[in-house]
């Protein structure tokens, strides 16, 4: 349930609930049914008047902080914002990377230097062209200014504007997940700097996406109406109204009432009720967003592997995820869901309570008490750390749940305080998102402590290699070392809900958690 | 003398609400003191350098000793400046009126609703004591104390948006803007705090009823044979009508400082929505000048039943 922001920062896991927003509520609109463009919801509006099809009523589960996308980190702003931003390259539904403001790319010989050719047929939405001057401002102000996406940025040496079409971006070492660093998610959007310098960016942010934000009542909506001079097409929708609701039950009602058009807003607990109404379509999607437990390496007895392995097969993922998402989640024993191209195969724990108790005998354990750090900021933590509990008293191995709230929650992780807690990673899409920071001996966010030489290594060759096969071989390796020796304790990839009027087509849940309106119709 | 004495009787009103405004200062200012984590570090992150984090503690005043904190908090607040929203960077004082709105008219029509349930329910129920309407009065008002008010929402919601289709389940537009939208968009939510509240009123009413029409002038007034119209208007209603100001004040006083999940139910962008939201978001400066502001209305409200109270009952401005 808490979708809420999808972070994007590598390092900043989960934090998000504090300070984004975002909460566990999500959404319902209440918006109009009498929405049209000109009228709508406030006589301010009125940009569209000219726009031509039918307005999309989507309710999403909170307000946006800001809309500057460089700045937020706010899912809700997101949720409106991939609509109106573009990115050098952006993410398919396999979330693999495809050409968007730049049409081609090539890297030199040695892999150093990227050169990416932009479209000409772009202009931001107040009609000023678009050019390679954009996006060297953008990438420029995310990281002089250390915007939260700047780390993106860590191997990138210098970016050049060769010509109005041409920017030339040089990096220190080969990094095939350079594209997925630019282009991700929206926070990497192109900005335009008389937007940014004005300071309107916050609340009327221009964009060369296919809509623009022609209105924003703070608490009740923000109208978007279509770009008839959109690179990719106008929308043949002529726009779309966002409001906020964060209580469940009222978006269904609201959905099922032809008020709204799509929500997120998804209750799961009337999932199925929700999915046998003929009135509403839903999209259930793992999102490559994952929850996992790790083991305190630093300490006693978990930091002999075997003890670690005893856990992961004593463990019950399906009543973990029962209890956590009323069984919606996919259980995962890797990081990676099987909708990402970088998906391995990894099914080695299946739960094996004799081979469990076999394991902590090699390992010499009789007994152990485990310090479990949960945080009532993630109530998952604490439901899961219950059935762990339960799970690892048969071996002996008594759980001690301690929650805390998540800004001592963090400080106790930073400081080794904990034999074992729970978390999730979410917004990852390269490999090496997933996997080196949480595990390279050097790794930033390596909290549980693990090192193995090998792994390193994989890690290392893997964030330079430039052939994708070789590439995600080796992450392959790594990632079945890392969950043999259980560095983490993968669990589950949470879904992604959503529902929709089946008026609406064209539209499809991302494990991306993007929400594209761009190509979608809505019957009148 | 009559306006001398009201005039008096409020003056030591005012005196008495400025002291439990500063008061409620206090504990508003203690409120970001007293939260378990460093609120500076809370607004940051996890990744942050320790120059930002020194440039926003001394930016916040976090910095300075804490009477002097307390000082400008003060000088600040009573000159309308409430701080800025750690998540929007918005005034918070200009965030606060601009859902004042949305939550006046709710309370204003839920109130109205309650008033209208309730002073017919109760005041029938206190005049028939142990019969069967009276039986049936306390009953149902029983159970309406006992409803939580998200579920009566919900239920309205499913029944008369989604199920007959009548009303929008949810969302908001001003009076000014379309007043038949407005209405339309009120009535759920307002009858949903309306019905809770009368719950509770139609009790203090009947309650207040009953104890009055067994005073002795009510028995007097009974048998030198005055109709029971008169009896019940000049005599019972109008003496109970103390509590049934206190009460009216209270509910009125409660719902706008914000029916916090009657609005999340109801989208119903108000005081409350923005309480909840600055609470997920853990936004201090919006989370403290919400709990100021519902307390300044409350004393307001308190304000115009005490001035109400000595216009109603003379006795009341000589005591």
């Amino acid at each position: 349930m808490r979708q809420t922001m999808r972070q994007t920062l590598r390092q900043t896991r989960v934090l998000a609930g504090a300070t984004a927003g975002l909460l566990l509520l999500t959404a319902c609109s209440g918006g109009g049914e009498d929405v049209d463009l000109d009228g709508g919801g406030d006589g301010a509006s009125g940009a569209g008047a000219e726009a031509s099809g039918p307005v999309l009523r989507a309710a999403i589960g909170g307000e946006p902080d800001q809309l500057d996308p460089n700045k937020t980190s706010s899912y809700f702003s997101f949720q409106v914002l991939e609509n109106v931003f573009d990115t050098l390259v952006e993410p398919d539904e396999n979330l693999d990377m495809q050409p968007a403001l730049a049409e081609s790319w090539e890297t030199s010989d040695d892999g150093l230097t990227w050169t990416f050719h932009l479209r000409d047929d772009v202009t931001f939405h107040d009609g000023s062209e678009f050019t390679a001057d954009d996006v060297v401002y953008s990438f420029d102000r995310i990281v002089d200014e250390e915007l939260s996406p700047s780390w993106r940025f860590g191997a990138v040496e210098d970016i050049t504007a060769v010509d109005d079409r041409t920017v030339e971006i040089t990096v220190s070492q080969p990094s095939p997940n350079l594209l997925s660093s630019l282009g991700g998610f929206k926070g990497l959007a192109i900005v335009e700097q008389a937007n940014v310098e004005s300071g309107d960016i916050t609340t009327a942010p221009v964009g060369t996406g296919p809509f623009s934000v022609a209105d924003y009542t703070s608490g009740e909506s923000i109208d978007l109406v279509a770009n008839p001079d959109y690179w990719g097409g106008a929308p043949e929708i002529g726009g779309v109204t966002y409001t906020f609701i964060s209580e469940g039950a009222t978006a269904i009602a609201a959905l099922q009432g032809g008020e709204i058009d799509w929500t997120d807003s998804v209750p799961v607990q009337q999932l199925e009720q929700i999915q046998g109404d003929e009135a509403v379509e839903t999209g259930v999607v793992p999102s490559n967003d994952y929850w996992y437990v790790a083991l305190n390496e630093k300490r006693e007895p978990w930091d002999d592997v075997r003890a670690r392995q005893a856990v992961a097969y004593a463990i019950d993922r399906e009543a973990i995820i029962q209890a956590v998402s009323f069984g919606t989640a996919t259980p995962n024993q890797l990081a990676i869901p099987q909708e990402s191209s970088w998906f391995t195969e990894y099914d080695q724990y299946s739960t094996d309570v004799d081979r469990a108790k076999g394991l902590l005998a090699e390992a010499g354990v009789t007994s152990a008490t485990v310090d479990f750090l949960a945080t009532s900021e993630y109530p998952e933590t604490v439901t899961a750390a219950q059935i762990i509990a339960d799970n690892l008293a048969p071996l002996g191995i008594t759980v001690n749940i301690r929650t805390v709230d998540f800004a001592t929650w963090l400080a106790e992780q930073g400081e080794g305080n904990f034999d074992a807690f729970m978390l999730s990673w979410l917004g990852n899409i390269d490999p090496d998102d997933f996997y080196y920071a949480q595990h390279h001996s050097t790794g930033g966010s390596n909290y549980q402590g693990y090192a193995n030489p090998e792994v390193d290594r994989l890690l290392d060759a893997a964030r330079t290699e430039t052939d994708t096969a070789a590439r995600k071989d080796l992450y392959a390796q790594a990632a079945t070392t890392i969950a043999d020796e259980a560095s983490y304790i993968y669990l589950y990839n949470p879904s992604v809900i959503q529902a929709w009027s089946p008026q609406l087509e064209g539209y499809t849940a991302r494990s991306d958690r993007a929400i594209r309106f761009r190509d979608v119709t809505l019957a009148e | 003398m009559t306006a001398g004495s009201i005039a008096r009787f409020l003056g030591r009103r005012v005196a008495h609400s400025a002291v439990v405004l500063l008061g409620v200062m206090v504990v508003v200012f203690a409120l970001v003191q007293l939260v378990p984590g460093d609120p500076v570090r809370i607004a940051l992150g996890t990744r942050y350098t320790q120059e930002a984090y020194d440039a926003l503690r001394a930016a916040s005043g976090l910095d300075r000793p804490l009477l002097e904190q307390f000082l400008s908090y003060v000088g600040n607040a009573l000159t309308g400046d409430l701080g800025v929203s750690f998540r929007t960077g918005e005034a918070v004082a200009g965030t606060l009126l601009e859902r004042l709105p949305a939550t006046v008219s709710l309370a204003l029509v839920g109130v109205v609703i309650a008033l209208v349930v309730a002073l017919p329910a109760g005041i029938w129920s206190g005049l028939h004591e142990g019969r069967v309407s009276d039986a049936v009065v306390r009953v149902v008002s029983q159970a309406g104390v006992s409803v939580p008010d998200f579920w009566l929402g919900m239920l309205l919601i499913t029944v008369v948006a989604s199920g007959l289709g009548w009303l929008p389940s949810s969302g908001y537009v001003p009076i000014a803007e379309d007043p038949v939208q407005w209405a339309r968009r009120v009535a759920l939510p307002a009858l949903t705090v309306g019905l809770v509240a009368a719950a509770i009123m139609t009790r203090y009413v009947r309650t207040a009823v009953l104890e009055v029409s067994h005073a002795g002038y009510v028995r007097t007034a009974r048998s030198k044979g005055l109709p029971a119209s008169v009896v019940t208007g000049r005599h019972v209603v109008r003496n109970a009508l103390i509590p049934i100001l206190t009460i009216t004040g209270i509910q009125l006083a409660t719902i706008l400082g914000g029916v916090i999940v009657v609005e999340v139910v109801f989208a119903w962008p108000g005081l409350g929505r923005l309480t909840y939201d600055a609470v997920a978001a853990r936004d201090y400066p919006l989370i403290q000048g919400a709990v100021l502001l519902m307390a300044v209305m409350f004393l307001l409200v308190n304000l115009v039943v005490d001035a109400l109270y000595s216009v109603v009952d003379p006795r009341i401005r000589l005591s």
